[in-house]
């Protein structure tokens, strides 16, 4: 059984298992959010905002974890997660408050890197799902930025 | 032996997992937010300036009309002090719309005092300095990053010292000042999608939250802002309906008499 679905019966469901996250200082989430600015660093050039804040934790392999996060129509925005665990395989996921798929299609996942891009259709509340699909580490620390233009 | 039940639970889950595994590249079209937590806790609350970005695309905004040159009372209550420098630090962001470098110096040289009197100057004086030079050059995208930066060390800063209820009135300060320049700006050139702008109940649920963890703070600002936040609520949560504007109307009235009780001394 892969990681996704180990999660989804260990947990009772990977929702089930989502919790809203705090900044986290710490050494590795603060070199996880490292490696989620260097994925960051190519869209500046392209005008996008990168924020100073950022979500950070750990995660066990095949586990998934969401932040709500408030976005505008009209705006632009792309979320990037990281880890600093070379071998380990992340991913991230926008939805509207419906529950739907709400990313542009193209996001993209490279090894311990990921991101995804959403143009907002309305202004609300959206829920990004980060997820460690893979890891050679019992805890994966992870962090996630975003930008907007 | 594995008993039947047991056999029976292993096959689905094993079908199940195949299943997923089938689709485990792509993420599921939908997922069920029920499950989700209904709690908005530690978000990323948005800069004043990330809503600006998008009301400047609804149509051309006369920024300068929006600056505020009220430096405001000083303050010896640090929440009252975490409330002014969020609204200081969104003062700077309207200040960049209007690419008012006089206004941004200012606010530069506000912010530090500021800090100060919450005791996280030390943390801001680099980023007050360069708030300066970036405005003396009028690098307006320097200015942008350096009020964020600013923004995050004060708070970094607070939470260090297990201040987070001082860094949260920042963010709330913030929030505040950007709303009352939001539903100015919608108000003065009414449009259906520059008060979808202002569609932020979780935001507004998690401040409420927020406050109803302050009751330590007696100060009757503190206390208004919670009842002010009560009537706000309903005018912005419609779910999928628009919002008039009556409400951005009053939701300005709101927030323009808050960010008054905000500067001044009661």
């Amino acid at each position: 059984m892969n990681g996704f679905a180990k999660a989804f019966f260990r947990g009772g469901g990977l929702l089930a298992a989502v919790v809203m996250l705090q900044p986290v200082v710490s050494a590795s989430v603060d070199d996880a959010q490292s490696f989620a600015l260097q994925a960051a660093e190519p869209y500046v050039k392209e005008g996008f905002q990168v924020r100073e804040d950022y979500w950070g934790g750990d995660l066990a392999s095949g586990q998934k974890k969401a932040v709500r996060q408030q976005l505008f129509k009209g705006n632009e925005y792309w979320f990037w997660l990281g880890t600093e665990v070379d071998r380990a395989k992340v991913s991230v996921h926008i939805y509207d408050s419906d529950g739907k798929l709400a990313e542009d299609p193209d996001g993209w996942e490279k090894g311990h890197f990921a991101a995804a891009h959403v143009t907002p259709k309305t202004t609300g509340s959206y829920f990004i799902i980060v997820s460690v699909e893979e890891s050679p580490e019992e805890r994966t620390h992870w962090a996630l930025v975003y930008g907007f233009r | 032996m594995i008993p039947f039940t047991r056999h029976l639970k292993l096959s689905v889950i094993l079908l199940c997992g195949l299943t997923l595994r089938a689709h485990a590249a792509q993420a599921p079209q939908r997922i069920d937010i029920k499950e989700l937590s209904k709690t908005v806790e530690d978000v990323v609350v948005p800069l004043p300036n990330e809503i600006f970005g998008a009301l400047n695309k609804l149509g051309a905004v006369n920024w300068k009309a929006h600056v505020r040159t009220d430096k405001g009372t000083t303050f010896t209550e640090r929440p009252r002090i975490a409330l002014l420098l969020g609204t200081v630090i969104a003062d700077g962001f309207v200040a960049v719309q209007a690419e008012d470098a006089p206004t941004v110096k200012e606010i530069g040289q506000r912010v530090l005092a500021l800090a100060k009197g919450i005791g996280v100057g030390n943390s801001i004086t680099p980023h007050a300095k360069a708030i300066i030079e970036a405005a003396d050059k009028r690098n307006w995208e320097g200015v942008r990053q350096e009020l964020d930066r600013t923004q995050n060390s004060v708070q970094q800063a607070m939470n260090e010292v297990h201040d987070e209820k001082l860094s949260q009135l920042v963010s709330l300060g913030g929030w505040l000042r950007g709303t009352e320049v939001l539903t100015s700006v919608v108000k003065e050139h009414f449009s259906p999608d520059g008060a979808e702008l202002l569609h932020q109940p979780d935001l507004l649920s998690y401040f409420q939250t927020r406050l109803q963890a302050m009751p330590e703070f007696k100060l009757p600002i503190i206390r208004q802002i919670e009842d002010a936040l009560i009537e706000v609520k309903p005018l912005i949560d419609v779910g999928n309906g628009r919002i008039p504007a009556e409400s951005v109307k009053k939701v300005n009235e709101i927030t323009t008499r808050l960010g008054h009780g905000i500067v001044t001394r009661d």
